[in-house]
């Protein structure tokens, strides 16, 4: 819920409550004074009654007025207190009830005692009173209502300071180089909270930029020492007798370090990527380099039997950095290669705008948030890097290419779409 | 052959000296630009192996230096440095061959020998090595003067082995050597000794003694001793 329609909505449970008892409230003040008045007025009336009956020997005339009436009846006994109340009384020609007040009293007039009772009638007061509530209900809702709307303007302008900086933390990205910029505004709260964020946001991206610069830097300088390391391992090969045993460590410890600088230099080359350290672009045919590559990796497709079948349309070019058109390629292929099952199929198929590798393989579909992670190995080959794709998609990334996995009628597809952005470009957006 | 080693980790060209030693090459070791340039102006060398980050200086401008001056010396380029750029920029001023840091010392003395075979012989050579017989230029190997039948790999791996007599080269080092960076090594262990059987086969079959051992679990060694 939102902060706006959460506030509206207290404010207006709470004025409806308030607005509830002030009309009952105000309903019964009106009342009292009404009655008080009407009292007063037949107190009036009962001196005027007395007098009369007096002077014209006890009858009353009725009054013209229909909202009175007047009933004098002889009775043994006076009662001594005057009595007030309300009463309903039929009215024959609107065939309704009607809301009457109602004082009686005793009177000895020629030492006959009367009992007089004396009806007013309220339709006229009460009609006044509802429509005053119902006049004050309209004032109040209409009160309430322009209230919201002024609210509601005043809040979007403003909460646009919060929704923007909401909008831009949402969208910041570390790896995009932009300047992290907040609308200024002149609510304090929210210039506070900008205050921090930018705060932040410069620290964080401080502390981000000093540990990429390290790793990169770490990276750089491990390869000398792992030079050094494989050069003298090879160097201890060669020194003569070894037992066995030691023959064995060696090769492990050298396994191990190859292992590691191609690890580092895989490392290296993604954080290159990363820093688009490859601008210049030439026309490069992804054709030749799919059949140089075939070629480079017969003994592995021969080993595995595997059927390769090439459908590419000529003359495609892509301009890009050669380098990275060739580890675009070579990592898709090999990977289709590597996952493959013996006397599977391999489809490389290249069209005017896409690039898709089929190959056949495990009969389940890849986990596709897992695949582009790095370091992320599939139990079949665990002596792989694990980058291959993760290099992969910063490629794609880097010129904008749509990478996907899809996973039908049995073949593993990775299809990388150039899309619209055939020119080589590189795009700022491209690190999501 | 005279080689001069351009590198400033002492220890590494350290290592290159011991391994090339023995191979009957004379070598001369650097660790600074200026060093280097002194170097170049007083003597000849056949071969020079030279590391582009160097403390005062970058070897790609050595190698324009020495082009420059129109000195004839094959050049070897290593470095840290893996990008496409600096390996075209490097092939381009006139360097032979380019080695990205960590390389296999075998790699780097197969290179120094291909280097030695073209300036020694003004490229049309031929590589005797007891009864094996190697046209480089042709592509063609002979035993006993009988031509061995051997696929592209097969004759590369021979070439490698020849050049890399009586050491020990790892499998990885012959991986890399065989595919470049396009197989991983785990993955062409396999086919580096299904190519080795076959080549030992043929080696056999034309007459020729077995110099060929296994090492362990660790690579192989032509054994011509």
């Amino acid at each position: 819920m939102r902060l706006l329609t959460k506030t509206t909505l207290n404010l207006l449970s709470i004025s409806l409550f308030i607005y509830l008892f002030g009309v009952i409230a105000f309903y019964y003040s009106l009342r009292i004074q009404v009655d008080s008045n009407v009292n007063k007025e037949m107190e009036k009336r009962k001196n005027s009654i007395v007098r009369q009956m007096e002077e014209a020997h006890s009858s009353v005339s009725q009054p013209p007025n229909r909202n009175e009436i007047v009933i004098v009846t002889p009775v043994d006994k006076a009662i001594p207190k005057d009595r007030y109340a309300d009463t309903l009384i039929f009215n024959k020609e609107e065939q309704r009830y009607q809301l009457f007040r109602q004082l009686g009293f005793s009177e000895t007039v020629n030492k006959q005692p009367y009992y007089i009772q004396i009806y007013k009638s309220l339709e006229e007061t009460d009609s006044l009173i509802v429509s005053i509530i119902t006049t004050m209900t309209a004032l109040v809702i209409l009160l309430i209502i322009t209230l919201l709307i002024v609210n509601r303007y005043s809040s979007r302008l403003v909460w646009k300071v919060f929704y923007d900086t909401v909008d831009k933390v949402n969208r910041y990205d570390l790896n995009t180089h932009e300047e992290f910029t907040l609308q200024d505004s002149d609510v304090k709260e929210f210039a506070d909270l900008n205050r921090v964020l930018l705060t932040m946001t410069e620290r964080i991206k401080n502390d981000y930029l000093n540990l990429k610069e390290y790793t990169e830097n770490a990276s750089h300088e491990i390869q000398t020492p792992l030079a050094i390391i494989n050069s003298k391992l090879e160097l201890l090969l060669q020194s003569g007798e070894m037992s066995e045993k030691q023959y064995k460590a060696l090769a492990d410890a050298y396994e191990a370090s190859i292992r590691l600088s191609k690890y580092n230099s895989t490392l290296i080359l993604l954080a290159k990527i990363e820093n688009k350290q490859f601008p210049e672009s030439k026309k490069v045919s992804p054709e030749d380099i799919i059949n140089t590559l075939l070629e480079n990796l017969d003994d592995l497709i021969r080993s595995k039997k595997l059927e390769v079948v090439k459908r590419l349309l000529p003359d495609v070019t892509l301009l890009m950095n050669p380098y990275l058109a060739e580890m675009l390629i070579v990592n898709l292929v090999k990977n289709a290669v590597r996952h493959n099952v013996k006397g599977g199929k391999l489809i490389v198929e290249l069209g005017e705008s896409f690039l898709r590798i089929s190959n056949t393989g495990p009969d389940h579909p890849v986990d596709k948030n897992l695949l582009f992670k790095r370091f992320y190995k599939s139990s079949s080959s665990p002596e792989s890097l694990g980058l291959g794709l993760a290099i992969v998609q910063k490629i794609c990334a880097l010129y904008g290419f749509e990478v996907g996995y899809q996973f039908e009628g049995q073949m593993h597809c990775m299809t990388v779409n150039f899309g619209q952005n055939k020119s080589g470009t590189i795009t700022n957006n491209g690190f999501v | 052959m005279k080689i001069l080693i351009i590198e400033d980790e002492k220890t590494l060209s350290d290592a290159i000296v011991e391994y090339l030693d023995g191979e009957g090459h004379l070598c001369e070791v650097v660790y600074t630009f200026e060093e280097a340039v002194e170097k170049i102006e007083l003597y000849q060398y056949d071969c020079m192996v030279v590391d582009i980050n160097l403390p005062d200086g970058s070897g790609l401008d050595l190698i324009r230096l020495i082009k420059k001056r129109s000195i004839t010396v094959g050049i070897i380029i290593v470095s840290a440095r893996n990008s496409l750029d600096n390996r075209i920029e490097g092939l381009e001023i006139g360097a032979d061959h380019y080695l990205t840091k960590p390389f296999h010392l075998a790699e780097l003395n197969a290179h120094l020998k291909s280097i030695h075979r073209r300036i020694s012989f003004n490229g049309s050579n031929e590589l005797v090595l007891n009864e094996i017989k190697l046209i480089p230029e042709e592509h063609r190997a002979f035993v006993l003067d009988k031509e061995l039948v051997l696929t592209k790999k097969e004759y590369e791996l021979l070439l490698f082995f020849i050049s890399n007599k009586n050491k020990i080269i790892t499998k990885a080092g012959l991986a890399e050597h065989l595919w470049g960076d396009h197989m991983d090594a785990a993955d062409s262990y396999d086919f580096i000794y299904t190519h080795i059987k076959n080549l030992r086969r043929e080696l056999l079959k034309k007459g020729c003694r077995d110099y060929i051992k296994t090492i362990y679990g660790l690579g192989y060694k032509f054994d011509i001793t």
